[in-house]
């Protein structure tokens, strides 16, 4: 993978393509666990969503780099 | 054994004491503590990130967190939502002047002010988070367009850095509000809509059960508006967190709306029964009494009022009874009236048992949603998820308008005095200039908030002057930095947990961080800093002297148009083409007011006038829609007649009211009730459904005729001012 992206002709860091898919992510899986009521067998919500983005962002990053 | 015993009785109520001092700390100033911790830890945290990544001002980044951080999570996220909106626009249209009008100052200057014109009008139309997106839409111009303008090879860096540490910001915050001592919002809602069902409940049978009249209900109806409007952004907010305020979402917007009309109607059941008592037949008002006694026992568990949902739907099947054997005890206390009474007296008695059953149907429907909320059961079709309601926008154009300018000539005077003088911190007075000029725009009164502001700014530029020269200069390190910056930060954060005095904490943030003296390296300068500094000042006193001119909240003149468009929606209720929504009457009125602030400011002579236009708005104007609503059903066109010609007449007093055609007014109406008086008792052979309908648009009529005649009611006042 290259590390930097060339978009509008503006280097971009992969990275921030990973970060984004990574909110985008745990967006849908907040979305899923609210719609069918899981987040009650968590005991911490806001603690579990931090750990599954950041689960999900270093695996991005692993792949790029 | 005696000693002994007394040491252990003496031993525990002094635990009894500590545990009670305990439980008030843990309730009252512990949250409080926490929170300053949580500004603390985000800010550090993002100033810690953005020395890291060497960004070139970590003072943004800190700046975001102290703007974007309140005790509530919910509203931390909706409020980062629209920072980082507001942010994204901005950019953009920077970028887009920088393009277009580098070369030509004039020009870019000049669009520079059109757009901030229209953000700050934005910003006025829309309300709490979203007002404040508009405002940093247009404030981002001149911390990104300015520096990029001057010199434009640079702006493709400025902007990313600026959005890279207003991101860093936003995570800490976010991330640390919701992580560390998590505040959920579904729970101030919950409590606020707890609240107030037991405090209407109170009201109802304060006012039940005293038979004087009451000068203090008018102050509690106040609240209660200032509380839907509060309960609608709270909502608004909480869609971003995901517990139960996501699942009550329609519900709570449900609610409100009901309890705009439980409001409205208990108003003018109030008036009614002032009248009554005032000028009315005894008997008659002692009969509505009772029968508004009972309404406040129905309402009523053993005295007490509802504090859960739980005891909500007690309450929800008494309601329920009460209203279903209404019928039955309104005839039972109409037969026990004296016989001698007129037929205007009767009047009197069926418009207030109308108004009783009324109210008491809507405090039915009120409690039932209050009831459903927190069960589980999915109640709500999808067809009704797609229909929520939502409170509309109504506001004044003109004030829109006059904000915009507002906006617009203080970027002027600073822009002139930065061209003409070639002053070296122009960009920051016209930054600060601008923001303090549109921040406020939205607040009850700006004039005091300026102030405010401007004793923040005060107090921070001396904690910046001391921070900068004299703690920073010692500063080893990202703990020793840390450790200069940290008192401020925690002042002023304290100072912003007090609602009375929000605004010097905020001042002090934003002055304080502006001049912050480090990026990656220590480059306090004296001289600039004084320069800065002067600037800062000057530019708030801009903006405070552009408030004090372009008063738009407290002036007479701005009263008067809102008097005005308040008469307008009961000249639209009686006109449109299309029967207004009920709904739609409270909605518009309710939030001229309240955008007005005038409801803040009670205590005033001239917001008391104001006041008192809104509920005599909503007064007739619900009568109005009523009537309006009865006559298709009547369907007859000499009573069609009838109607159009009272409602025609109301209409032009409201269109300029006078004494003149006030009691032209009273006229048409009293021609229709005897008319249709008449009518009805000549007709014998009328369906018994007819006829009820006929007896409500009596009533409904006599309702009106009755607050057109009241003394105390400000279109009769109006004329002595």
């Amino acid at each position: 993978m290259p590390r930097e992206i060339a978009l509008l002709d503006a280097l971009v860091p992969t990275l921030l393509f990973g970060f984004l898919a990574a909110s985008c992510g745990s967006l849908i899986i907040d979305w899923l666990l609210t719609r069918y009521h899981l987040y009650r067998y968590i005991w911490y919500p806001a603690l579990f969503r931090l750990a599954a983005f950041a689960c999900m962002f270093a695996l991005s990053g692993l792949w790029i780099y | 054994m005696s000693v002994l015993h007394l040491i252990k009785s003496r031993k525990s109520k002094q635990l009894m004491t500590c545990s009670a001092a305990l439980s008030e700390w843990l309730k009252e100033d512990a949250p409080v503590f926490g929170y300053l911790l949580k500004v603390l830890l985000a800010s550090l945290f993002a100033m810690w990130l953005s020395l890291k990544f060497e960004l070139d001002q970590p003072r943004t980044a800190m700046l975001t967190v102290a703007i974007v951080m309140q005790s509530r999570s919910g509203m931390v996220f909706a409020k980062s939502y629209y920072r980082l909106l507001g942010t994204l626009v901005g950019i953009t249209v920077s970028l887009v002047l920088v393009a277009l009008f580098a070369q030509e100052r004039v020009l870019f200057l000049l669009s520079m002010a059109l757009w901030i014109g229209l953000c700050t009008a934005g910003s006025m139309v829309y309300r709490n988070h979203q007002s404040y997106g508009f405002v940093l839409a247009g404030y981002t111009l001149c911390i990104v367009g300015l520096p990029a303008a001057i010199s434009p090879e640079l702006t493709f860096n400025i902007a990313v850095t600026r959005i890279s540490e207003i991101l860093i910001g936003l995570i800490c915050a976010t991330m640390v509000s919701d992580l560390v001592f998590p505040q959920r919002l579904w729970d101030v809602i919950q409590a606020k809509v707890r609240q107030r069902f037991s405090d209407f409940s109170d009201l109802l049978r304060t006012t039940a059960q005293s038979s004087a009249s009451t000068k203090s209900s008018k102050q509690v109806l106040l609240r209660f508006i200032g509380d839907i409007y509060s309960l609608e952004s709270f909502r608004a907010s909480a869609i971003m967190e995901n517990d139960g305020a996501k699942h009550n979402r329609i519900r709570i917007s449900e609610m409100n709306k009901e309890f705009m009309a439980v409001a409205t109607t208990f108003h003018a059941l109030e008036e009614l029964l002032r009248r009554q008592r005032n000028n009315g037949h005894p008997e008659v008002g002692a009969s509505l009494a009772t029968m508004y006694l009972q309404l406040s026992e129905a309402i009523s568990l053993n005295g007490n009022s509802a504090r859960n949902e739980q005891e909500a739907a007690l309450v929800t099947n008494q309601l329920a009874t009460f209203s279903n054997s209404f019928t039955q005890n309104m005839t039972f206390y109409r037969m026990q009236l004296p016989q001698n009474l007129s037929e205007r007296e009767l009047l009197d008695f069926e418009t207030g048992a109308e108004l009783l059953q009324r109210l008491a149907h809507e405090l039915h429907a009120y409690a039932a949603t209050y009831a459903s909320i927190n069960r589980s059961e999915n109640k709500l079709s999808s067809s009704e998820t797609l229909a929520t309601p939502k409170l509309e926008m109504h506001f004044d154009a003109i004030a829109v308008a006059l904000a915009g300018v507002r906006g617009t000539l203080t970027l002027g005077i600073m822009t002139a005095l930065w061209l003409l003088t070639d002053w070296r911190s122009g960009i920051e007075a016209i930054t600060i200039g601008v923001i303090t000029s549109t921040l406020f725009a939205t607040s009850p009164s700006p004039n005091k908030t300026i102030k405010q502001f401007m004793i923040g700014a005060i107090i921070g530029t001396v904690s910046a002057y001391i921070c900068n020269f004299h703690l920073l200069t010692q500063a080893q390190g990202f703990w020793m930095l840390a450790l200069a910056v940290t008192p401020t930060i925690i002042f002023a954060t304290w100072l912003t947990t007090k609602p009375s005095i929000a605004v010097v904490g905020s001042g002090i943030f934003i002055v304080f961080l502006m001049h912050i003296g480090f990026n990656s390296t220590y480059n306090a300068n004296p001289v600039t800093f004084l320069n800065d500094a002067i600037a800062d000042l000057l530019a708030v006193l801009v903006s405070g002297v552009m408030y004090g001119l372009i008063d738009i909240s407290s002036s007479q003149w701005s009263r008067r148009r809102i008097a005005t468009t308040l008469r307008g929606l009961v000249v639209k209720a009686c006109k449109s083409p299309l029967i207004m929504k009920r709904v739609q009457l409270e909605n518009a009125a309710f939030d001229l007011v309240q955008r007005a602030g005038s409801a803040q400011r009670i205590a005033e002579e001239q917001d008391r006038l104001v006041i008192d236009w809104l509920l005599s708005t909503l007064e007739i104007g619900h009568a109005v829609i009523a009537l309006r609503e009865l006559k298709p059903e009547i369907n007859h066109p000499y009573f069609s007649d009838l109607l159009l010609t009272s409602l025609e007449a109301i209409a032009v007093l409201h269109e300029t009211p006078t004494e003149a055609l006030r009691i032209k007014a009273l006229h048409a109406i009293d021609n229709a009730i005897e008319n249709l008086t008449l009518d009805i008792s000549n007709d014998i052979a009328m369906p018994e459904a007819a006829h009820a309908l006929r007896r409500q648009a009596l009533s409904m009529l006599h309702f009106i005729h009755s607050a057109l005649l009241d003394e105390e009611s400000v279109l009769v006042t109006q004329e002595k001012i």
